[in-house]
């Protein structure tokens, strides 16, 4: 600790704190225009110029490093005098055209640039430049506006393209009076490559950078902090809502530093693609069939549809579902969940098919392309979620091993975290696919395998890694099982042969177990690539037993990471959201879980796991399943849409409960509109585990309705007719809830993985990442520290 | 024709004249007549001399001699002694305790002139700069091969330290301590880094020594290398000096080829390699961090320092930074010792300083003189006086970043400390004679718009206020400014010179603050009186177009 002395306070700091920081931690605020917390410090704008004895001139707080004894005056008539000579001298080179204030009378831009000029008493209209220099909006980026004008030239976007995105796509370009900020080699945005993520626009403090679907529309009455809908990343985002119609609307997503997940960073779904939420195409009111009311049979085109009340919707949905149980019993009904509704919302419909239906015919919809993670990790460890929180991965790891992922597209916030790793910690990756992704120009090495030989490629790289004596033998020795047999099984892909199934070459396979051998601990990610239908379970235990081979689990740095497609998958099955589990993987084969969800729901529950997504589909096809649920997902895929369809068609009723119109709904009688993560409180679990609260920023667009609303709705009238019987004593019998704070109770105490979870404790900032035992517990960002929940980790070897 | 060899001066302050310096001035000019030496020695006028004793003063140069009380019928003695004969006159020297602290420091002034006193540039122009061998048989890689199999790195060091070396790129920081520092660092590897990107305007020094003499760097950076331990060193030279870059590539490679540079120097353990790097033409990069960046492939811009170079340099390493003429020093300092150099120039600034001359001078060029000398002799010695007999103005020292010192200011002896006391900078070694018919918001201008163009547009301070003092300078040439305007300059200097990051933003206003020290009523004469005495700027052009009556 070094002890220095700033504006008369004394003060420790630890080693190489800046005079920035130092004095933040006494609450003195010295004005910064260039300097941001996430980036490397840059000393240009000149504003955080302090005085500290012994110095011939003064010092950039932000760049000067504290040393034993310093002493630091912050303020003084002569640093007020240049602070304000370089704000006056800024403005000689700044224009607001005003196009911000949406016409309104707004004195001033609300940004850290006007707030400085503000607070050093310079009018900052007299003081600027009298006419543009620049182009206003110069360039033609769908989301990103570009104003010159405002620029300052404090590098913020450059650094934040840099440090935060790994892009380059800002740069520096001219010298001295001429110094303009520009995109690659002065070209347009996307000519230089940016991916439209708006770091550099979050990292703007003048406005010179601003979103350009919303640049113009004004201040935001209020600031809703909430959960990114789009991927499992789970990035923390702010809906930025106008109160100017009833109900409010979005204006714009913001991002905030403080967000646990991902800072100040978002990709370009999360941050501009908010325009759906209010959207010309969401579904406002309850449709049914035409058939439907009449009470004749289905034409084979399903007939006109026709809009109805809530009541009508549901009671038709009640009756038609009842009456498919009664005629073909609880096993003809599936239901579909998803990865994009609320964990409590899944756990009701996991409650819904076993308690009201009788059914475990319930899947997260998502799988019928991809289903294996689940079961793969499973198998290996019994558990199936991602052993090692992201932030750990990107900070610890020392190499890391991507296979089947286009990480930067489909988790993009993630994949800057791996570019950030490479480039600020040399971390060594590898990664494998059949074809080009861009996170491959990070790239230590590059296998670009045959599509379909994952198997015969990952057995390959253990082969060698054995075969050198590369191996971790402790700890296959202490915490796994099953590994003589499985040597056998690694003796069939000698380097040659796996050469030939793979048409990757010997010398790159030797070079990337050698990478891994001597980079340790490597991280493992995946993503729905390598995890198709048929072969996606072999190929996740593959890559577990290439972790365990390693030794590379339960240690910081290390670990399995598969991706979760969707923002709450990791929820949805957590939730129960799968044929064999209750919430929290209790199985519905264990006796004890069982027996457990009967008394709490008060009924008895089928004994026998359901059937899968892609078996609920291939059933239908059969005739064997009746009536189908589907809520929130859109089944229809590249791959299996023909087949979905045929599957749909030949189902006698198809509930389907949407925010915009898909392509399902030519094959359902009845459609429900429910709503956006905007306008619902809850909770998503994203791909590390971690559970956060959504919160509702807008009212229900037209009639639609949040579906654990639609669920305990038509739950209630399932039952009304009593053929199902349930005993009203039992503790969580009931369908009554008024929000989904009750519901997160309900699922506390019936999930010991969520037992400490609460929206009480999310609402009080906790961050918590399952398992949660109770609630002085947070859970763990690294799992299988000590064991595994199977007790030892399971080699399994590979099949063909 | 004229060539001046020796200058009287005479002191004609109030006492000087009151006890007859007005007789010996004109019976030193008769006498000079009498010996037929009119053409040889100039006689001048020395107004400020400060208080003594024994006025009235006669000063000699290039001896700096001091004579004094002077009477008329010493006069002929003098200049039949020391003029005539070269010999100093003992018994008429003014008593070293009667003199002030003006004159008395030309006592301590060793050195035999006016015979340029070669340290730097005792090669150029004499061996062939693209052979080895005959720089060899020029006392070369004597330095090194003491340095290698005689001393310590420790020693090496200290023979620097003890020269009293002092860095002759501008900042005048002691090299030895530099040296040291970097050895002292933890960490490996250490650079080397001969700073060889001269591109500050009138300045060529450097270029003269790596054309001339390029062996002496390779084998200086050398030395800097095994000083500090380091194995690979950078000369980084300005792209403008092909010439320059292929001598030193040449250098190099025979250096190489002879085992004098390489794995095993001298067959020892020690192996260093060099490369060369060309510049791009950015004057920026002359700045130490920002050659860095430079040489690391990004934009060269300064670093914010602290962290020094000497422990965050090149790659993030212990790193030297020299310029080429104060390595062009180690080798003279290895062989002869540190007594020897500190016998050279003045006790606190030793060794020599190569100047460049530049201006309305008789004679442009470099010359190689003791630290110490005055602005005087520069001009009148080895400029061979003012260019038409006009009347001398004013002297840029140090480049475009120098300061401006105005006539009075030419009796300071050139040294780091006396021109800091001064308020002058010695700088890169640039002098710029302007004469009367310079006018001084002309130069303002013209040195104002350098720097807008070369700042490297990281701070504030500098990117605009280049730009706003170079524009309020125009205005003033045009006529079209206030005097509120002169504040607004101050205010803006002020903050350049205080809290701009690098020394480029920092001594950007320096010449501009001077000439309004020094020259105020000119400007103001510009401002409010629309005139501008040396009929140079534009306010004083006739319109191009007189206004047509319709």
């Amino acid at each position: 600790m070094i002890s220095l002395t700033i504006n008369g306070q004394t003060l420790e700091v630890p080693e190489n704190t800046t005079v920035l920081k130092a004095a933040e931690q006494i609450g003195i605020v010295i004005p910064t225009l260039c300097y941001h917390k996430d980036l490397t410090p840059y000393g240009g704008c000149r504003l955080c110029s302090v005085d500290i004895q012994g110095m011939r001139l003064p010092a950039t707080a932000c760049t000067m490093p504290v040393s034993p004894g310093m002493v630091v005056q912050t303020e003084s008539p002569a640093l007020t005098r240049y602070r304000r000579t370089i704000l006056e001298l800024l403005l000689v080179r700044f224009y607001d055209a005003g196009y911000t204030r949406n016409g309104t009378q707004e004195p001033e831009l609300d940004t850290q640039f006007a707030h400085w000029v503000r607070h050093y008493g310079i009018d900052m209209k007299s003081a600027m430049a009298k006419k543009p220099f620049r182009q206003i909006d110069s360039d033609p980026n769908p989301f990103i506006w570009v104003d010159k004008n405002k620029c300052i030239m404090c590098t913020r976007c450059v650094r934040a393209c840099a440090e935060v995105q790994g892009r380059f796509v800002w740069t520096q370009a001219y010298r001295g009076y001429e110094l303009r900020i520009v995109a690659g080699s002065d070209t347009t945005m996307l000519q230089a490559r940016c991916e439209s993520c708006g770091a550099c626009v979050a990292h703007c403090p003048t406005g010179a950078l601003d979103n350009k679907l919303s640049v113009k529309l004004g201040a935001p009455d209020r600031t809703v902090a909430t959960i990114c809908p789009y991927c499992g990343v789970g990035c923390q985002l702010y809906l930025n809502v106008k109160d100017d119609v009833p109900g409010g609307r979005i204006l714009s997503v913001s991002s905030n530093a403080k967000a646990p997940v991902n800072g100040d960073h978002l990709c370009v779904k999360g941050r501009y693609g908010y325009d759906f939420i209010q959207s010309a195409g969401r579904l406002k009111q309850p449709r049914v069939r035409q058939y439907l009311l009449d009470g004749t049979p289905r034409p084979a085109s399903g007939g006109p549809w026709v809009d109805v009340d809530w009541d009508t919707a549901l009671d038709i949905v009640a009756r038609g579902l009842n009456a498919a149980r009664d005629k073909y019993g609880s096993d003809s009904i599936g239901l579909l969940t998803s990865g994009k509704l609320l964990n409590e919302e899944n756990y009701l419909m996991n409650k819904l098919a076993r308690q009201v239906l009788g059914t475990n015919n319930i899947d997260c919809s998502v799988h019928i392309n991809r289903s294996t993670t689940v079961d793969g990790l499973n198998t290996s460890f019994g558990l199936a979620a991602m052993s090692n929180s992201m932030d750990d991965i990107a900070r610890k790891a020392s190499s890391i091993f991507l296979i089947g992922s286009n990480i930067t597209e489909n988790h993009p916030v993630f994949g800057s975290k791996i570019r950030q790793a490479v480039l600020r910690r040399k971390v060594k990756l590898i990664v494998a696919s059949p074809v080009f992704f861009n996170i491959e120009e990070y790239a230590a090495l590059a296998l670009r395998y045959k599509r379909g030989s994952e198997a015969a490629l990952l057995n390959g790289l253990m082969h060698i890694i054995w075969k050198n004596g590369w191996e971790d033998k402790k700890f296959i020795e202490e915490r796994t099982q099953g590994f003589e047999e499985f040597k056998a099984a690694l003796d069939q892909y000698p380097v040659d042969r796996v050469s030939q199934l793979t048409n990757v070459s010997a010398e790159a396979l030797n070079q990337a177990a050698e990478l891994m051998a001597h980079n340790r601990p490597m991280a493992v990610i995946w993503g729905s690539d390598i995890t198709p239908l048929v072969s996606g379970v072999n190929n996740v235990m593959d890559l577990a037993n290439l972790q365990m081979l390693m030794g590379n689990l339960g240690i910081s740095g290390g670990g399995v990471a598969p991706l979760r497609s969707q923002n709450n998958s990791q929820g949805a099955c957590d939730m129960g959201g799968h044929p064999s589990v209750y919430s929290g993987y209790q199985l519905v084969t264990d006796k004890y879980a069982h027996k457990k969800f009967e008394t709490a729901w008060g009924t008895a529950l089928p004994t026998r796991p359901g059937l899968t997504a892609a078996e609920m589909i291939a059933a239908a096809d059969r005739g064997s399943l009746k009536a189908l649920f589907v809520l929130g997902e859109n089944l229809w895929s590249e791959e299996t849409g023909a087949f979905v369809r045929r599957s749909l068609a030949n189902c006698e009723f198809v509930v389907l409960c949407e925010v915009l119109s898909s392509e399902v709904s030519h094959h359902a009688d009845v459609c429900l509109p429910g709503v956006s993560f905007a306008e619902n409180t809850g909770t998503f679990t994203n791909t590390e585990r971690r559970i956060q609260l959504v919160r509702q920023a807008i009212q229900s667009q037209g009639d639609s309705r949040p579906a654990w609303q639609i669920i305990s709705g038509l739950a209630q009238r399932l039952l009304a007719p009593g053929s199902r019987p349930v005993s009203p004593e039992a503790a969580y019998a009931g369908w009554a809830y008024g929000n989904t704070r009750e519901i997160m109770n309900e699922i506390a105490a019936l999930t010991p993985i969520y037992a400490g979870v609460s929206h009480e404790r999310l609402e009080k900032g906790d961050c918590l990442m399952w398992p949660v035992y109770s609630v002085a517990e947070s859970g763990s960002p690294i799992l299988y520290a000590s064991n595994f929940p199977l007790g030892k980790g399971r080699f399994i070897p590979s099949k063909g | 024709m004229k060539v001046i060899r020796s200058m009287v001066l005479v002191s004609v302050d109030e006492a000087s004249l009151q006890l007859g310096a007005q007789e010996v001035f004109r019976t030193f000019l008769d006498e000079i007549e009498a010996f037929g030496l009119s053409n040889q020695i100039a006689v001048t006028t020395i107004r400020d001399v400060g208080m003594h004793s024994d006025l009235p003063l006669v000063i000699v140069y290039p001896d700096a001699a001091v004579y004094g009380p002077v009477k008329v019928e010493d006069v002929h003695a003098i200049v039949e002694e020391h003029l005539y004969k070269g010999n100093i006159v003992p018994s008429l020297l003014a008593m070293m305790s009667e003199l002030g602290p003006d004159v008395s420091w030309m006592r301590r002034r060793r050195g035999a002139m006016p015979v340029q006193k070669r340290v730097v540039l005792e090669r150029a122009g004499i061996v062939d700069p693209e052979s080895i061998e005959d720089y060899i048989v020029y006392d070369g890689f004597q330095a090194l091969g003491k340095a290698l199999t005689q001393m310590t790195p420790s020693q090496v060091i200290a023979e620097v330290d003890k020269s009293g070396l002092q860095g002759r790129g501008g900042a005048g920081f002691p090299t030895g301590r530099k040296w040291s520092f970097v050895a002292s660092t933890p960490g490996f590897p250490k650079y080397v880094i001969c700073n060889a990107d001269e591109s500050e305007p009138g300045t060529f020094k450097d270029r003269l020594i790596l054309e001339g003499d390029p062996f002496s760097i390779i084998e200086a950076m050398t030395i800097a290398g095994y000083a500090i331990n380091a194995q690979e060193g950078y000369i980084y030279i300005r792209g403008e000096y092909p010439l320059a870059y292929r001598r030193i590539e040449n250098a190099i490679l025979q250096a190489e080829q002879h085992g004098l540079l390489g794995d095993h120097i001298f067959g020892t353990d020690f192996s260093f390699h060099i490369h060369p790097h060309a510049g791009a033409g950015a004057y920026i990069c002359g700045e130490e961090t920002a050659l860095i960046e430079s040489l690391e492939g990004k934009r060269g811009m300064p670093r914010a320092r602290p962290p020094y170079p000497t422990t965050f340099g090149l790659f993030g390493q212990p790193t030297v930074v020299n310029n080429v003429e104060t390595l062009a020093n180690i080798g003279p300092i290895l062989r002869n010792g540190p007594v020897w150099y500190r016998e050279l120039g003045s006790p606190k600034s030793t060794g020599t300083k190569v100047y460049t001359i530049l201006g309305n001078v008789n004679f442009t060029g470099l010359i190689e003189v003791p630290m110490g000398i005055t602005l005087r002799e520069v001009i009148d010695i080895y400029g061979k006086g003012m260019k038409n007999d006009k009347k001398l103005k004013l002297v840029q020292t140090g480049g475009s970043s120098g300061t401006i010192a105005p006539a009075s200011l030419q009796d300071t002896p050139m040294d780091f400390d006396s021109f800091r006391n001064a308020g002058v900078s010695l700088g890169s070694g640039a002098l710029l004679v302007c004469d009367e018919d310079t006018c001084v918001v002309d130069l303002a201008k013209v040195i104002l718009r350098f720097f807008r163009n070369e700042c490297c547009g990281k701070c504030t301070p500098c990117r605009i206020g280049t730009l706003r003092l170079y524009e309020i300078v125009s205005q003033i040439s045009e006529g079209h400014a206030s005097l509120a305007d002169l504040e607004l300059m101050s205010k803006i200097s002020e903050a350049m010179s205080e809290v701009s990051n690098c020394g480029l933003g920092q001594t950007a206003s320096t010449a501009l603050l001077d000439i309004l020290k020094y020259f105020r009523a000119e400007i103001e004469a510009h401002i409010v009186d629309h005139i501008c005495q040396a009929g140079v700027c534009p306010i004083s052009m006739p319109s191009p177009e007189p206004d047509l009556v319709p």
